[in-house]
């Protein structure tokens, strides 16, 4: 069964992007542009992966990454950003973030790290 | 008179900056420099940009606004150095302005700003391109930079779109549809939009463009009216997705009605899948459209600048029959092929004629109709070998221009005069070439290596034979389709598609194009696949982009496992081509030659454009400044092997520490002047044998002196600093002048070598420099002469292999001090070229 991705950004560019790249390695994708929409659609479905951006209006991906943490623990988090500031990171780091990337992403990185992250080697 | 001039023009206003020549050599060195460091750091802010959009990287539009920020910044920087450098002289800022004014605009969002509703394609200005469309701006660009000939015409702009939509009220019913919408509400809007009436001002726009073209082209005019539509021909073809209206008569009605239904063609249920392929919502694009003079075809048909199924780049395809073209882009006809080797000249490989039992002709109701040719027509090739060579030079040219491979519409008018209807980029197969099919499928073969592959690749499924239009309502996701002829209609089905197979079909139809660039495996032309397949019947199909083909009854598994595994382009997002289409106002070089006249600020089209501009302009500003040297920095006596001194001025790191005024070759710390007295010192090189004038050679020398005095130039003069040197060498009657930058960065880096004059006669002095042009070209320098002036150059060299020309230039100036009077024969110039070379002195 392949494994499952959540992308969230509040720009439709990067989930786009994302979605079309991580579908070509088998990856079941499913974008979404805030916090919100993506929180409630993970008390629907289980998610292996969340990619998430860091700075959205409302919840940003910090708490989603909290979120996350709390009740769905088995679930991977990668957080991205074009703010790549150092402290942000280290606190993420501390809230159990899988890996950190600032914008632009390559995507080979991107897709490495999920690998790693579910046991893919 | 002179000072008058001078005093008036200082009072004018703007020409506040400080004239070059109140600074002295060191400083204009020091703003040198720094154009060179802002350029760089513009530079490498557009490879980020180039390698962050190409695909390989998830981006956001934050990160194109800041890094244009910090373009803008750099560039910005290297016009305030300039103008102080220049004095002013360049009018670049206003082209600066423009083209970035045009990269805000787009990753803002917005589109374009002209209020035009027409526009004549013949004086299209190159920034406009995106209010006529891709289309229009192709052909436009054929003939406004290329010089070829394209059909006489106008364009109905995007503007007039926007205005045709608002007017007649139509933005809410386009909005309302959904993603897929029905073909019940596509047929209501289509027909709503033909019966919709212009708005102000574009129907008088339209009477006024088609009284001219009829004024130009006289009572016989019809028009074709066709669609450009935003991206079309551009990355992606449309190619047959939209209407054309053939054989309109020049009337402001005929044409208005004809504009109405190449725009309702945008809703065509075929085109509303291409686009929401493309990541359209239904409405969102924009369609320009091209109202062009028909040329009454005797024949037509499409060529392809490199083979796009084997991926070959050394060959050009030309497809041709009878008549107007559409008998060979629907492929409803068998066409002549011509296959042509690229080279100048281009050299024809071989013609196959094809049947040809289908033409294409104008109707006065339908407007074109394909009818049977006639049979004394069909064994007789429409193209001479001659014509098919033209064209072959003709795509040579525009793929060039164009920078990558083109599909090209040609047409052959009455008087047998070839033009080009059409330019758009071809979609090439390229690179990851599986393995050939082998018949080892495990199933019996049903076909093997019949027909024409257009698209390369492996696929099984059901067969669905498609004998109506009306079929393809049916079509059922993965099946193979099967059909007599391939048509633009399969469009509106291929998302379900997994591979065509045809009986009849051409390699250039509009339906091959889509193939290509959906990356259907398609295979046409087979003659026989309507009568070998049944409709439901399981097939596998592997086609190689060698043209072999098989096709298996049932569903092959080792072939399937052959499959490599689907990749879908970022092209193919919608966002993702809207924001890369910046870089097109950024990182494509144009000017390419300094010496050629174009080279003017007029001509910038990018970004980079606008930075080789100042690059090279400083350059020429830095070498007529140290001609005439105020020079405040340190000044040397440099004593040479050779019977030369030179007066050196340090600008900065050129000379070792510690030396008094008089030095000699080894305390020399300037890179480049160092490489160049190396060559001009090398044993042998240097002339010193009694020469041989005539008493014409004399009398000219004399002459000459007076003229070279005249001028003022300054005799062995070098401003130099560790990287650059400015080097004058005037010996006898003839002068040298280097000058080069030459450091670890090699964008930064050129060489210019002027040589000017001579004893001898013109005759042989001209000999001399044709000499020394042949063997510049040989280490591959770009040069012009006139007379006895020879300009050469070239420039982003890596150090080493800089410093290696610049020793090669010391060792030229040597070798041909004097050399003029030996050249007596034309033979001589090889000679001495090729003894150089050998380093036989």
């Amino acid at each position: 069964m392949s494994h499952s991705v959540m992308i969230i950004d509040d720009e439709k560019i990067v989930g786009d992007m994302a979605k079309l790249s991580l579908e070509q390695d088998g990856y079941e994708v499913e974008t979404f542009l805030s916090g919100e929409a993506a929180l409630a659609r993970l008390s629907e479905k289980k998610f292996d992966v969340v990619v998430t951006d860091l700075k959205m209006k409302g919840i940003d991906g910090l708490e989603v990454l909290r979120t996350v943490k709390r009740f769905y623990p088995e679930t991977v988090v990668i957080m991205i950003t074009a703010f790549a500031h150092l402290d942000v990171a280290i606190e993420a780091l501390r809230d159990n973030v899988h890996d950190f990337f600032p914008k632009p992403v390559k995507i080979k990185e991107l897709k490495q790290s999920i690998r790693k992250a579910l046991g893919e080697g | 008179m002179r000072e008058l001039i001078k005093k008036i023009t200082a009072l004018l206003p703007g020409r506040a900056e400080p004239s070059p020549q109140r600074l002295d050599l060191k400083e204009l060195f020091h703003l040198f420099q720094a154009v060179l460091t802002n350029n760089n750091q513009a530079l490498s802010i557009i490879t980020d940009l180039g390698e962050k959009l190409s695909g390989n990287y998830i981006f956001d539009t934050k990160y194109l606004q800041e890094a244009h920020r910090e373009l803008t910044g750099a560039i910005e920087a290297s016009l305030a150095n300039f103008t102080l450098l220049t004095g002013g002289q360049y009018q670049i800022a206003p082209a600066f302005t423009r083209i970035n004014s045009l990269v805000s605009l787009m990753l803002a969002g917005q589109g374009e700003a002209g209020a035009e509703l027409t526009l004549p394609l013949a004086r299209l200005p190159w920034d406009r391109g995106r209010e006529v469309g891709g289309k229009n701006f192709h052909l436009a660009e054929l003939k406004n930079t290329l010089n070829l000939p394209i059909p006489d015409g106008f364009a109905i702009t995007s503007r007039a779109f926007d205005e045709f939509i608002r007017h007649n009220h139509l933005q809410e019913a386009i909005t309302s549809l959904g993603d897929s919408p029905a073909e019940g509400e596509l047929a209501a809007l289509r027909q709503t939009i033909r019966a919709g009436e212009p708005p102000p001002g574009l129907k008088e726009g339209i009477e006024r463009a088609v009284a001219e073209l009829l004024a130009r082209q006289g009572r016989k005019l019809r028009l074709a009216v066709r669609s450009s539509a935003e991206e079309e021909d551009d990355l992606f073809s449309f190619a047959g997705q939209f209407e054309t209206v053939l054989n309109v008569p020049p009337t402001g009605e005929a044409v208005g009605a004809a504009y109405r239904t190449v725009l309702a063609s945008l809703f065509a249920p075929g085109a509303v899948e291409y686009q929401r392929r493309l990541g359209y919502r239904p409405g969102t694009i924009k369609m320009p459209v091209g109202c062009l003079a028909m040329i009454e075809a005797t024949a037509s048909g499409v060529m392809y600048t490199a083979d796009p199924v084997s991926g070959d780049r050394e060959q050009i395809i030309i497809n041709g029959a009878w008549g107007y073209g559409p008998s060979v882009v629907d492929g409803a006809t068998d066409p002549d092929l011509y296959r042509i080797a690229k080279g100048e000249p281009p050299r024809l490989l071989a013609t196959t004629c094809g049947q040809k039992r289908i033409m294409s002709v104008l109707d006065p109701a339908l407007g074109i109709k394909n009818v049977a040719t006639p049979e004394e027509q069909r064994a007789r090739p429409c193209l001479s070998p001659e014509q098919a060579l033209t064209l072959a030079g003709w795509g040579q040219a525009i793929e060039a221009y164009f920078k990558g491979p083109q599909d090209v519409e040609w047409s052959l008018g009455q008087k047998g005069r070839l033009h080009l209807l059409q330019a758009r980029p071809l979609t090439v197969e390229g690179g990851e070439t599986p393995a050939g099919p082998a018949p080892d499928g495990g199933c019996p073969l049903l076909m093997r290596d019949t027909g024409l592959v257009v698209r390369r690749g492996i696929a099984a499924g059901k067969a669905f034979v498609v004998r109506h239009s009306s079929d393809l309502d049916a079509f059922p996701k993965g099946a193979v389709l099967v059909a007599e002829h391939d048509s633009p209609q399969f469009v509106r089905v291929l998302p379900y598609v997994s591979a065509i197979i045809t009986d009849i079909g051409a390699l250039a139809s509009h339906m091959a194009s889509v193939c290509r660039e959906f990356k259907i495996p398609t295979l046409v032309n087979t003659g026989q696949a309507t009568s070998l397949i049944r409709h439901g019947q399981e097939i596998t199909l592997e086609c190689d982009d060698e043209g072999k083909s098989l096709v298996y009854d049932g569903l092959a598994p080792e072939v399937i496992a052959r499959r490599p595994p689907s990749g879908a382009g970022m092209e193919e997002l919608f966002e993702f081509r809207r924001k890369k289409y910046i870089l097109r106002y950024i990182s494509p070089l144009n000017l390419v030659n300094p010496l050629v006249e174009e080279f003017s600020p007029e001509r910038c089209r990018t970004l980079h454009d606008v930075l080789r501009f100042l690059h090279e302009k400083s350059i020429q500003q830095i070498i007529d400044s140290a001609r005439a040297p105020k020079a405040k920095g340190q000044v040397f006596q440099l004593a040479l092997t050779v019977p030369v001194t030179i007066r050196l001025v340090d600008l900065g790191g050129g000379v070792a520490a510690g030396t008094g005024p008089k030095i000699d070759q080894e305390q020399v710390a300037s890179r480049p002047l160092a490489a160049i007295l190396k060559g001009l010192t090398t044993p042998g090189a240097w002339r010193t044998g009694q020469v041989a004038m005539s008493a014409r050679d004399l009398l000219s020398g004399i002459a000459r002196a007076q003229e070279l005095t005249a001028s003022g130039g300054v005799d062995n003069f070098a401003g130099i600093s560790r990287d650059y040197v400015n080097l004058g060498l005037r010996f006898g009657y003839h002068f040298n002048l280097i000058d080069s930058y030459c450091c670890e960065q090699a964008a930064n880096n050129h060489l210019y070598f002027r040589f000017v004059g001579g004893a001898a006669d013109l005759t042989k002095r001209s000999r001399r420099l044709q000499m020394m042009e042949l063997v510049l070209a040989e280490y591959g320098f770009m040069s012009k002469s006139k007379g006895d002036l020879l300009i050469a150059r070239v420039s982003h060299l890596e150090q080493d292999e800089l410093l290696r020309l610049l020793e090669m230039a010391g060792r030229l100036i040597a070798f041909t001090r004097q050399l003029d009077a030996e050249l007596v024969n034309q033979e001589d110039i090889d000679l001495y070229a090729k003894r150089f070379l050998a380093g036989d002195f």
